[in-house]
């Protein structure tokens, strides 16, 4: 809970501190989008099924024509049963059950997108965040819940295009793939890395 | 203007709506599935020593940790039998209790309608006293501390507990009637006697060294 409050804490203050800078200008970009997210890395040890409701969205202030510095926020949810099987402890102990592994991830980042080419009807992009996943990690056995829930710090890499849908407004489509790092570090569970293919339009809001 | 914000402010409740939709585990189980077996042994036991044993002629029902007796349901006699049978399987001789079995079997139904977080060690250490030494014909003796399990879980419904005592060697344990194999079941329907079978078959059937 304590680590939660700190991170939370964290995450409120980059939003105030961006506050004064994004009521100094004429407009923002809003993006919202959907995603697939699929485990890697030691993720896959517990889910290995790709996680299909994945949805984002993003408010970010335009410091020029390429490059825009906001705030992103997202939801993840993976799911995976595995059958019957039987647990040694090796001392002793055999648990039979159905193991059911659920992972929800929230990502709060501070994110910067950059624009490779100002102008055309494909206009590639490179962005990269950093902030906070708050992730909870339930495992069942049969029924039973063994819950884990923490916050901790991760990186967003990822790059795309964009399709504008009029040339005289930011707003286009956003088509692109990213590579999440989430340490999370709770009973033996390292991390909750995942990349992505996501897909979401962009808007300005005045 | 006023368009673009009603648009962002339904992204983003959209989002939210999409967000809440968590695939819920225990929707996506089915009876069987929810059921948990768990078995627990002294590793330092020889199983090949004992050649009999005896069943209890009925079941303990506890409840919120008071034993409220014993009975004998429909499901309890299914359960009886299946358990004589399994370890009949495996070689040991069924006898009666005043034949001086080698290995005691011990029942019990437990419900506890609170919820909380405990292990199962903790959930043995609390239910061993109900065992009855005098049941077995050994008044006076004492129980030794049983096995502590992996795990803690939130507890929300009854559990099927059969424990199999050593009465072989009661008196060379300093008069101590040791558990030297306990078998939990939890989970929907666990004291249905449709599942009776098929919980002893679960739970002798994952304890391979069970054998005389």
């Amino acid at each position: 809970m304590r680590t939660l409050l700190k991170y939370g804490g964290v995450a409120a203050l980059v939003v105030l501190l961006s506050c004064p800078v994004l009521h100094a200008q004429n407009y923002l970009n809003v993006t919202v989008g959907y995603g697939v997210n699929f485990p890697t890395g030691a993720f896959k040890n517990y889910i290995t099924h790709p996680g299909y409701k994945g949805f984002n969205a993003s408010l970010a202030y335009p410091l020029n024509d390429q490059l825009s510095l906001g705030l992103s926020f997202g939801y993840n949810d993976y799911y995976q049963k595995y059958p019957r099987q039987t647990y040694n402890d090796g001392e002793g102990t055999t648990v039979s059950a159905v193991l059911t592994n659920s992972v929800q991830q929230i990502p709060v980042l501070v994110t910067a997108n950059y624009t490779l080419i100002k102008k055309g009807f494909i206009r590639p992009y490179v962005e990269g965040g950093a902030g906070v996943n708050f992730a909870t990690f339930d495992q069942y056995l049969g029924e039973f819940d063994a819950p884990h829930s923490k916050a901790n710090w991760a990186l967003k890499g990822g790059a795309g295009f964009y399709i504008p849908l009029s040339s005289y407004s930011p707003t286009a489509i956003k088509i692109g793939g990213s590579y999440n790092y989430a340490p999370f570090n709770s009973d033996g569970v390292k991390n909750l890395d995942t990349w992505g293919i996501e897909a979401g339009i962009r808007f300005a809001i005045h | 203007m006023r368009t673009t914000g009603w648009l962002t402010g339904g992204a983003l409740l959209t989002i939210l709506a999409f967000g809440s939709c968590r695939k819920d585990p225990l929707n996506n189980l089915t009876n069987d599935e929810s059921r948990i077996y768990i078995t627990n042994y002294d590793t330092t036991v020889n199983f090949s020593s004992y050649k009999t044993f005896s069943v209890n002629d009925s079941v303990d029902v506890i409840q919120d940790n008071q034993l409220n007796g014993r009975e004998l349901s429909p499901y309890d006699s299914s359960l009886l039998a299946a358990i004589g049978s399994s370890l009949q399987q495996r070689g040991y001789q069924l006898v009666t209790k005043e034949s001086s079995p080698d290995l005691a079997v011990n029942v019990a139904r437990v419900y506890n309608t609170s919820t909380g977080i405990f292990s199962y060690g903790d959930y043995w250490d609390s239910y061993g006293s109900f065992w009855d030494p005098y049941y077995w014909g050994y008044g006076g003796y004492g129980y030794y501390p049983p096995y502590y399990a992996v795990g803690i879980y939130s507890i929300t419904n009854g559990g099927l507990e059969i424990d199999l005592l050593d009465l072989k060697n009661a008196a060379a344990h300093n008069n101590k009637i040791t558990t030297i194999w306990t078998g939990l079941a939890r989970g929907e329907q666990v004291f249905n006697q449709a599942n009776a079978a098929s919980e002893v078959q679960a739970l002798v059937g994952q304890s391979p060294y069970l054998k005389q």
